[in-house]
């Protein structure tokens, strides 16, 4: 998609350069994949050359500017990374340019790399035109269809993704109008080690929702849960109703934490 | 702004303007019209290039951002009049009707091949998944992959036969 408005693209992007009608610019397939009339300028995050993934004591950090490839070779031995990315449903030409950072900005409520960094108590590292630093917790970063926390002028950085929770056991379910649909609902479930479970629900809701159990919960304790989820909070759209999406999301969410408690 | 970048070998500098596509670049600053145009929303698979000998949809890629970088187009597939084998595969199976689609899924296919010399038709399909073709039906492309794939791994048995002791 030509973005006929836009007259620079300065490249690499820093903080601070950002201006109203300013866009980052991350791998672009979404960017560039619709018309963006307000957008004058393109701030290039890719060539800042931040390496995709650092292994930490504590977790790996994700940089915004990761490829799909790139998280699927060097992560992709964990399911729950793997089956992520091929919730993409993109050919591995998009896979070596969309980056994760862009599919969080984009804030799709289909989008995988949200279901994933919510999933595994992911935090997003935020920079500021200062060039200061805030965390906020993936489950919320993305507050709507589109929406996110980023203030103007600030950019994700990263993404850090806890060791535990990376390396717990999950269960992942998808659901779509057809096998290769956008995703109309995305459930992961994790079994923590110390007892605990977790149970985010995207795509199907606006934005991602995420349940904590200190133990293995009972049917009626998920049932009470996604309850608190108002209709309103689902996705309406040509990729399913919300009443479906509801349905869906409750049946996908007993097959979990079946799976989960055996 | 000024955009510099390798494209089949050989360096080219150029201004454009910021907001232009890699695929305009190629095609109508440096007139490498190989590389088609479809649908510019990256789904149909018909402009894809290697950047840095990845294939990427041209169509979503700023020439900017290839800037410094090493692209290889359908251009550079033959040496010469000697064509690729995949670009001979598609000649000897049918693996083009209107050739709208070709050089996409000559730069795609010669890319799986690279990585993976022998495979399935499941793989094939895959790969080539985000290219779309409305004349063959697939299955001559596939087939020309397979052709390919088999006429390179007995020219390569051939040439090991040729050096062994």
């Amino acid at each position: 998609m030509d973005l006929h408005t836009v007259t620079e693209v300065i490249s690499p992007a820093r903080p601070g350069q950002w201006r109203p009608g300013d866009a980052w610019l991350g791998g672009g397939t979404a960017l560039l994949g619709e018309p963006r009339p307000h957008v004058t300028r393109l701030l290039d995050l890719a060539a800042a050359g931040w390496p995709p993934i650092t292994v930490r004591d504590d977790g790996v950090e994700i940089a915004a500017t990761c490829t799909i490839a790139e998280l699927a070779d060097r992560l992709g031995r964990h399911p729950i990374v793997l089956q992520c990315c091929h919730a993409f449903l993109a050919s591995f030409k998009i896979w070596n340019v969309a980056t994760v950072g862009g599919n969080l900005c984009a804030a799709l409520p289909a989008g995988p790399m949200i279901s994933l960094s919510a999933a595994l108590d992911g935090t997003c590292v935020l920079v500021g035109p200062d060039g200061g630093e805030r965390r906020v917790p993936a489950a919320g970063f993305v507050t709507g269809e589109g929406t996110t926390v980023l203030r103007d002028g600030e950019f994700l950085r990263a993404i850090h993704l806890p060791s535990g929770p990376l390396g717990a056991r999950t269960a992942y379910r998808r659901g779509s109008l057809h096998r290769h649909g956008r995703s109309a609902v995305l459930l992961i479930g994790r079994a923590d080690p110390d007892g605990g479970m977790s149970l985010t629900v995207t795509a199907a809701t606006r934005r991602p929702h995420v349940f904590r159990f200190l133990s293995p919960p009972s049917a009626a304790e998920v049932e009470a849960a996604l309850e608190t989820i108002p209709i309103s909070g689902y996705v309406d759209d040509v990729h399913g109703r919300p009443v479906w999406r509801q349905h869906l999301t409750r049946h996908h969410a007993r097959r979990i934490r079946a799976e989960l408690a055996v | 702004m000024q955009v510099t970048m390798t494209v089949n070998g050989t360096e080219h500098t150029r201004e454009i303007e910021g907001r232009m596509l890699l695929v305009h670049f190629l095609r109508d600053v440096l007139g490498l019209t190989g590389t088609h145009w479809g649908c510019d929303t990256s789904n149909c698979g018909v402009c894809v290039v290697w950047l840095d000998g990845e294939p990427v949809k041209s169509c979503t890629v700023l020439a900017a951002m290839a800037g410094g970088h090493e692209v290889r187009t359908v251009e550079g597939l033959a040496e010469g009049a000697e064509l690729d084998p995949i670009q001979e595969g598609f000649r000897q199976c049918h693996g083009l009707q209107c050739g709208f689609c070709t050089p996409g899924m000559l730069m795609t296919c010669r890319a799986l091949l690279d990585r993976n010399p022998d495979p399935t038709e499941g793989e094939i399909r895959e790969a080539i998944s985000g290219q779309i073709c409305r004349c063959t039906g697939y299955s001559s492309i596939v087939r020309s992959v397979q052709w390919t794939a088999a006429h390179e791994a007995a020219a390569a048995a051939t040439k090991e036969e040729a050096v062994a002791p």
